[in-house]
């Protein structure tokens, strides 16, 4: 479902002049599994996933999404992909129900369709009670389901999380974890950044670790652990990264 | 591109303008009730001054040797003067506000007996204080009257009639119509507050949903939805030109307002008296709509460049600036612009608009004005769809 091969971005900085953000990375992530961009701040999984949502072109490499290029069929990959992260905010405003109608038709959806898309979604995420109250008056939880309603009322088969659960409480995360395994379940392709070990290993079927734009190491954790048999994924991590920094 | 999404963005954007106190202020309130308050303020307040000062009797000192006993005599006849006689520090009296006038006539004035005497009298007033300028007027008077009868008497005594020297009479006619001087009045006002009015009712809209959006981090769930990068700045270009030309609308209803109440805001004329017609209001819409969508795409320019809401509004105060200084050069009477500067954006529009309150149609200017405007409205415009796909712009911190 998501090919990137040979994905390269370079920014250029005033100060810092060339930098290369995301330097030769090769990953796929496939239907019913969850990938898991694993990386410190300034890795690079931000960027790439930018790049997946085409709210960022790549300077080289190739990115299929749903089997559509990222540059030459944008508007296709948009149809197939839900987004979300913590810069994702939403309206204040507006209440929850029509946040959600208001991104099932600018994504298409017809009035029916967002009508009973968006009563199974609430119902699922238990969000019904807030469903008519404004977004300025929900708690951090009830924003971040509905952040998740937003991204999802277009059913799309690709999601991409950059950092979903970054300053969420634990019962949040742990409502935003579940609800991501419930998507993998649903056969959906999920690809999704954090920089916490334990959420990675919970939830990850491939984890891929990604330092200064570098992809080090991908697979599943117990390809992993036997590539690396220094303990647990911390452990892999900070092996890798300690590695690539005295390059 | 998509004209239903267009349609889409505009709706959720002035929604989202009609649930903001913030913009209900700027488009509302601030042109319905705050500029016609202001205006009726000012003139109630000039006026309640101006009745309390013309009311009140000049308190006038005279400070003389009894050589004009006549002069003195039609000055205390008068109603509206009052002689106030001090012994000592007229002067000061004067500066004090104690008396509105002095009165000097010195010992060597005595025209009533000697008509080959000293003519001079001196009169001291304070040109600060409103009520020694009307005991100055009201002085004036007096001393016409003074004079014109020193003027017949002398004439009787040499045998002459006083008419003998009444020549060329001048009697003064004012062509100027109603209209055309209610005109004036309006086109010194109106430009320069219309201009602010659009200004003021884009400013917060377009800088909240542009860098707003950035800062609070909407923008990204705009980008990564099926919304081309155009349909989002165009439903975005259209909200802001809808609030700033219902600021405008709403401002010229409010000073409507204030103009149609009595005497306040306009003195002696009334809106009443000023007829426009339907064809003028045709051109009004022609010259005021380009710099809706002017004002519109620049502000709109800013708020996609910059990072944030602070930043855009400290770029957006220059612009203003340039708009109220370009406008305020209307205020001027008399000035008259040279054909080559009515393709100045908003200088333009203020002098064609003014042009038009006055009755006076210049084909010329209008077109002008109009091409220009929308020229410079759609590069700007141009540029705000174009920066909105360039990820340095988006994606700056």
């Amino acid at each position: 479902m998501i090919q990137v091969n040979h994905l390269t971005k370079v920014f250029y900085d005033k100060k810092r002049g060339k930098v290369t953000a995301v330097n030769d990375v090769d990953f796929c992530c496939h239907k019913g599994r969850i990938f898991g961009l694993l990386g410190p701040n300034g890795a690079g999984k931000t960027t790439t996933l930018r790049i997946l949502a085409t709210m960022m072109t790549p300077t080289a490499g190739k990115v299929l999404v749903n089997g559509y290029h990222v540059v030459k069929a944008a508007h296709k990959v948009r149809q197939s992909i839900g987004f979300l992260s913590g810069e994702t905010g939403l309206y204040d405003r507006f209440t929850s129900r029509e946040t959600v109608r208001f991104f099932g038709k600018i994504n298409g959806l017809a009035e029916q369709e967002i009508s009973k898309r968006m009563t199974q979604i609430f119902q699922t995420l238990g969000m019904t009670h807030f469903q008519d109250v404004r977004v300025d008056k929900l708690s951090t939880g009830m924003k971040q389901k509905l952040s998740i309603a937003r991204a999802i009322i277009h059913d799309p088969p690709v999601l991409i999380f950059d950092e979903p659960t970054v300053g969420l409480d634990v019962i949040t995360a742990r409502v935003v974890i579940e609800t991501i395994r419930e998507f993998r379940n649903q056969g959906k392709c999920i690809i999704f950044s954090t920089h916490q070990m334990h959420e990675a290993e919970k939830l990850c079927d491939e984890i891929a670790i990604i330092h200064l734009g570098k992809l080090l190491s991908a697979g599943t954790l117990v390809d992993l652990k036997k590539r690396f048999p220094v303990g647990d994924l911390e452990e892999i991590f900070f092996k890798l990264i300690n590695k690539e920094s005295n390059k | 591109m998509n004209w239903k999404n267009v349609r889409l963005i505009y709706c959720k954007e002035i929604l989202g303008a009609i649930r903001d106190r913030r913009t209900l202020i700027s488009m509302i309130v601030i042109p319905l009730f705050f500029y016609p308050l202001l205006f009726l303020g000012i003139g109630y307040f000039t006026l309640m001054g101006q009745e309390k000062s013309e009311a009140l009797p000049s308190l006038v000192a005279v400070v003389e040797d009894d050589t004009a006993p006549r002069l003195i005599e039609k000055l205390e006849q008068d109603e509206k003067i009052k002689l106030v006689h001090l012994k000592e520090n007229e002067e000061e009296a004067l500066k004090a506000g104690e008396i509105y006038l002095l009165i000097e006539i010195p010992e060597s004035f005595d025209i009533e007996k000697d008509q080959e005497n000293d003519r001079s009298i001196i009169i001291h007033y304070d040109s600060t204080i409103q009520r020694s300028q009307i005991a100055r007027k009201r002085v004036t008077a007096v001393i016409e009257d003074y004079r014109q009868q020193m003027i017949r008497e002398r004439l009787e005594q040499i045998g002459l009639n006083p008419d003998y020297i009444q020549l060329a009479q001048e009697e003064w006619l004012d062509v100027a119509s109603e209209e055309r001087k209610i005109g004036i009045i309006l086109g010194m006002i109106l430009p320069y507050i219309i201009i602010i009015l659009i200004f003021v009712g884009a400013m917060h809209s377009a800088v909240d949903i542009t860098a707003g959006e950035k800062e609070r981090g909407t923008m990204a769930t705009l980008l990564v939805s099926q919304l081309s990068r155009l349909e989002i700045v165009l439903g975005k270009y259209f909200t802001v030109m809808t609030i700033s030309a219902t600021s405008m609308l709403l401002g010229l209803i409010g000073l409507s307002i204030a103009f149609l109440t009595p005497v306040y805001a306009l003195g002696e004329l009334s809106l009443i008296k000023a007829k426009f017609s339907l064809s003028l209001f045709f051109l009004f819409f022609l010259v005021l709509a380009p710099l809706v969508g002017l004002a519109s795409a620049i502000l709109l320019l800013i708020g996609i460049f910059a990072r944030n809401s602070k930043e855009a509004s400290t770029y957006v105060t220059p612009i203003y600036m340039s708009a109220i200084f370009l406008g305020m050069i209307s205020l001027s009477q008399g000035m008259e612009l040279a054909e080559p500067m009515f393709f100045i954006p908003i200088l333009n529009n203020s002098f064609t608009f003014k042009e038009l309150l006055m009755g006076t149609i210049h084909w010329r200017h209008i077109l002008s004005t109009l091409t220009s405007n929308m020229v410079i409205a759609l590069l700007a415009l141009l540029a705000a769809a174009k920066l909105f796909k360039k990820e340095s712009v988006l994606f700056r911190s």
